[in-house]
């Protein structure tokens, strides 16, 4: 059971990076691909830990995962207001 | 075989891309491309540290993910000021 939940999650997660992508490179402006950064970070990454969660239970790794998901949402959202400020000065420079 | 090597092999395209527009995209799809591939990079190692059965591994994902976002940040405000 535990093992079946978690291949569901981990086929989420894989399939989360793969519509990310895809929407990476259907977005026209830089500004607008920004967003498909957050999509992995929250959904792929989000989806991995609780396959994780499913197949080892609490361990080591999984807090180690949970710190690097943690990082990623909060260095994330610092990094995308930092991007998104360096192309809308970028874009607006004569 | 693991479902989560195949799982990380699945996502070997999704980098390909992203390195494909690090290449080939201008220097604002290169930065953002570089943040995608940071974080598909990340994700890869997690499922190698599960597939091999590895726990170490786990330590260069987080690595990875760290010095991603510290180098974009320098990329960024390098873009912001001299590019």
């Amino acid at each position: 059971m535990r093992t079946t939940a978690a291949d569901v999650l981990l086929w989420v997660s894989v399939l989360n990076i793969w519509l990310a992508v895809a929407g990476f490179t259907r977005l026209r402006t830089a500004l607008d691909r920004l967003h498909c950064v957050t999509f992995v970070n929250a959904a792929g990454g989000g989806a991995l830990f609780f396959a994780v969660l499913a197949h080892d239970g609490f361990s080591v790794r999984l807090i180690k995962l949970g710190f690097l998901l943690l990082s990623a949402l909060v260095g994330g959202a610092v990094l995308s207001h930092a991007t998104g400020r360096a192309l809308w000065i970028r874009e607006r420079r004569p | 075989m693991s479902a989560w090597i195949v799982a990380f092999i699945a996502l070997v395209p999704p980098l390909g891309m992203c390195a494909y527009h690090v290449l080939r995209g201008d220097t604002a799809d290169r930065l953002v491309a570089l943040e995608l591939a940071s974080a598909v990079g990340s994700l890869m190692l997690v499922l190698t540290s599960v597939g091999f059965d590895q726990p170490s591994f786990i330590d260069l994902a987080l690595a990875l993910s760290l010095l991603g976002l510290v180098g974009t940040l320098v990329f960024a405000q390098f873009l912001e000021r001299w590019l």
